[in-house]
């Protein structure tokens, strides 16, 4: 949890920023925010490249692995969209 | 849009791949570890800013009220029952599996504590499969999001606190922000116990 703190600040930062400036005028940051995504996924890419352990272990539990993140994330999502019906989220 | 995503992240790879075992043009951790954080950072003052000057966003907050807390706590029961389904349809041991999917996607603390626990081949898997998650959840995001805006914040789990939180807020809006990292940060606490809890059944 070291780095929690890490990812509040530049939000909250960025949460009161955007309180003062609010009502002003409306600014469209949606271009710089997909470029600086793309930046992101590039380096998240590169972390996965330059992992050898990673790349290594993929043939042995690579079938497993998948199994398991796709049943993960079906059943996740599956039964939040049953709960979300269920309380009434927007 | 998607498809700048998946050329960026297999690009990086190769990228990444190309740096470490061919000829390395630069320290590895400046793209990995520093590149990777700043724009982390700088996408997360821009999302907080981007939600704060959204007064629909803030109103949707309010009337959706506490039942955001529900959220993190379906996404860990859906994650635990998928680890367990895939332990019977692989026939491996269903313990385990269970625990590598109560990673709920952090796999840099799903691997090791799995491996510790399990063993070495386990931790790989533990590894792998949390890290998949991660993978999956970017790059279907826009067929997930078809599923309900709620669905990629399910799917990335603890990681939509943070390297999946851009993406989600890009393709499900302002709005989503609070209650993606509201449920990746409850994962995230919440992973190691629940490893350790399940690790214990056996």
């Amino acid at each position: 949890m070291v780095n929690f703190a890490v990812l509040v600040v530049p939000l909250v930062a960025g949460m009161l920023f955007g309180y003062v400036l609010r009502g002003r005028r409306q600014i469209n940051l949606g271009r710089v925010t997909f470029g600086v995504i793309l930046v992101l996924i590039f380096s998240l890419g590169f972390s996965i490249g330059s992992n050898n352990d990673l790349l290594s272990s993929l043939p042995e539990v690579g079938l497993s692995a998948v199994v398991i993140a796709c049943l993960t994330i079906l059943f996740s999502v599956v039964l939040i969209g049953a709960v979300r019906k269920a309380v009434r989220l927007e | 849009m998607i498809k700048y995503i998946v050329v960026a992240l297999l690009f990086g790879a190769v990228a990444g791949y190309l740096n470490g075992n061919w000829r390395s043009v630069i320290d590895g951790v400046w793209v990995s570890n520093y590149l990777l954080n700043a724009s982390l950072l700088l996408l997360l003052f821009v999302m907080g800013l981007v939600f704060a000057m959204d007064k629909e966003s803030i109103a949707k907050i309010r009337r959706t009220g506490f039942r955001i807390l529900v959220v993190p706590l379906v996404v860990a029961l859906g994650s635990v029952l998928g680890g367990l389904v895939s332990g019977l349809v692989l026939r491996i041991d269903v313990v385990a599996t269970t625990a590598v999917s109560a990673g709920y996607g952090w796999y840099t603390l799903a691997g090791p504590l799995v491996g510790q626990i399990f063993g070495a081949k386990w931790g790989a898997l533990g590894f792998t499969a949390n890290f998949l998650r991660e993978l999956l959840t970017i790059v279907t995001i826009s067929l997930m999001v078809k599923l309900g805006k709620y669905a990629p914040v399910a799917s990335g789990g603890a990681t939509s606190m943070d390297t999946t939180l851009p993406v989600i807020v890009r393709y499900c809006g302002p709005d989503m922000l609070i209650v993606a990292f509201w449920s990746g940060f409850v994962l995230s606490v919440i992973a190691p116990f629940t490893i350790v809890a399940i690790a214990s059944l056996a």
